[in-house]
């Protein structure tokens, strides 16, 4: 293999890993399919991020009126800030990163790193669309990117 | 005096400030609570219940101690535990304290607040971390994507309040230089002696913009107890007592942390309305404000959330000068946790405390009747914020 056909793999893991627990193993399996599920409930439609009841109506044991279902992956962008220190070592070859917080079509608000073009002042409320970086390590790290630039 | 204030009082004061690099958390929270008590005129055998006030679940998670400092003070306490919600220590700490006090099951509580935070990050900076040290949470979404510190997430609320009221980081670094002018006339306080204008302010190094370094608060170690008992009992003891009024308690959760109006407003509502109910009072009875301050934006958002400002006039209010000293509302007249040392909200509850007992040397403001003290914090819950908001008014007792 040449040197430009490696780079094609990212480098080994060096950040915090992520945290995927009980309650969200199942997104995570998501976002390694190039999903990004949303919490759902079956009985009023209503979407949720992350795992939550219902906060419509009554719901069953263990809110097993609700399920992960795959949204749109795509939102506005509703904040961003511009991290300069890398607060962490794995971070270092990053900065400055873009950090967007994000509100999905669907309604819930969800959080991660821009890809492309970096925002700028009067960017917010501009269409946003997730972006995949999947890792060997098994996971798969989300981004948002701006969408028709 | 409306008949519904709580029969509660502040009768010791006792304060550590300052790097402790020697010193652990227990022998800080234990040196504090020793001086509260002899502020207080009263001795070791007078305390009969102690309470530890730690920050647990937000930012700056930090894992306890197995010995106690009561163990370590010899405090002769019918009961010990530990309360605390992110920066939230004082305000839950003096509503769990009232049941033992109010119920006959204790005289005189001892609360104690430690940290050691500054010592923590000296060690891990030498590890290629920047800023405080911090356990791991469950559930903490954003750590692997590089939401790090609590300055990673904070500082949406700030951007977002720009982007919907044209918000400026010269505004906010109004706050941050008014705050200093308090600092500069308060000794105890770790920016004593270096004032900032806003210039310096701009020119401080981004670290996450919209912040810049000048926007976020100290990283501290340091202890802050005081001995809660009832009024009639503070009264016979050394130092004037100091009446808790009333208090408040809201939640994020409570009106969905999910709402985006919560990316530009905290909790105040609740709290508010409940602390001016159980004191009587109006919010133009308030002599100083010491509202919680991890970065300039919560105390912009508090000044429009209790009414100093509309919702939105944040911005100009601070820029007319309105906070600092001389001004309209004074506060964070010791400096707060920007510019004096972050010990969660115990920072502005002792300094509330000595405005009204008259002792705030330089920087005292003149006929303090009522000061308001608030908590801030929670655990960090994906996406969004810390989710308590508390609400103390404390007073010169009659």
């Amino acid at each position: 293999m040449t040197t430009t056909e490696t780079t094609e793999a990212p480098p080994a893991w060096n950040k915090p890993p992520p945290n995927i627990d009980k309650d969200s193993r199942e997104f995570w399996d998501g976002l390694a399919r190039h999903e990004l599920l949303l919490w759902t409930c079956h009985t009023c439609g209503a979407q949720y991020w992350p795992k939550a009841y219902c906060i419509k109506h009554e719901n069953e044991p263990w809110a097993a009126n609700l399920s992960w279902q795959p949204s749109s992956g795509r939102g506005k962008l509703f904040a961003y800030n511009v991290h300069h220190w890398a607060f962490h070592p794995g971070f270092k070859d990053e900065v400055p990163y873009y950090y967007a917080l994000v509100e999905l079509d669907e309604g819930p608000l969800i959080s991660a790193t821009m890809v492309g073009r970096p925002p700028a002042a009067g960017d917010v409320g501009k269409a946003v669309r997730i972006a995949y970086e999947d890792h060997p390590e098994g996971f798969t790290i989300p981004h948002f990117e701006f969408v028709g630039d | 005096m409306g008949s519904t204030q709580p029969d509660l009082a502040v009768a010791g004061l006792g304060v550590v400030a300052g790097p402790q690099a020697d010193r652990s958390q227990r022998m800080m929270a234990a040196e504090a609570a020793r001086l509260a008590i002899a502020d207080a005129g009263l001795n070791i055998s007078d305390i009969d219940g102690a309470v530890d006030l730690r920050r647990t679940g937000g930012g700056g998670d930090r894992g306890s101690y197995s010995d106690a400092f009561t163990r370590v003070l010899g405090l002769p306490a019918n009961f010990y535990f530990v309360i605390g919600r992110g920066g939230a220590l004082a305000g839950l700490g003096i509503a769990a304290a009232a049941s033992f006090l109010q119920r006959g099951l204790a005289k005189h509580v001892v609360l104690v607040g430690a940290v050691d935070d500054w010592s923590k990050s000296q060690e891990t900076k030498k590890h290629g971390h920047r800023g405080m040290a911090h356990a791991e949470k469950e559930g903490y979404w954003g750590k692997a994507l590089g939401d790090l510190r609590a300055a990673s997430h904070h500082s949406w609320m700030a951007a977002r309040h720009m982007a919907v009221y044209g918000t400026t980081s010269e505004q906010l670094g109004a706050i941050s230089v008014q705050q200093r002018a308090w600092a500069c006339l308060n000794p105890e306080a770790k920016m004593y002696g270096r004032p900032i204008t806003i210039e310096d302010h701009q020119n401080s190094p981004w670290v996450v913009e919209p912040y810049h370094l000048f926007d976020i608060s100290q990283v501290s170690d340091g202890a802050i107890a005081f001995v809660l008992t009832t009024r009639e009992r503070a009264r016979d003891l050394a130092k004037p007592a100091v009446d808790i009024l009333g208090q408040g308690f809201g939640e994020v959760a409570a009106d969905l942390w999910w709402e985006k109006k919560n990316f530009q407003q905290m909790a105040v509502h609740n709290a508010k309305k409940q602390a001016l109910a159980e004191s009587g009072l109006g919010l133009q009875d308030i002599d100083v404000a010491e509202l919680y301050d991890c970065f300039t934006a919560e105390v912009l958002f508090q000044l429009e959330d209790y009414g100093w400002c509309e919702k939105g006039d944040g911005g100009a209010f601070v820029e007319a000068g309105n906070i600092g000293p001389g001004g309209s509302i004074p506060t964070n007249t010791g400096g707060g946790l920007l510019s004096c040392y972050h010990l969660g909200d115990l920072t502005g509850f002792a300094e509330a405390v000595r405005q009204v007992r008259g002792e705030a040397g330089e920087r005292q403001v003149a006929n303090c009747e009522v000061a308001l003290s608030t908590g801030h914090g929670g655990e960090l819950v994906s996406p969004g914020m810390c989710s308590i908001h508390t609400t103390t008014l404390l007073g010169k007792a009659a």
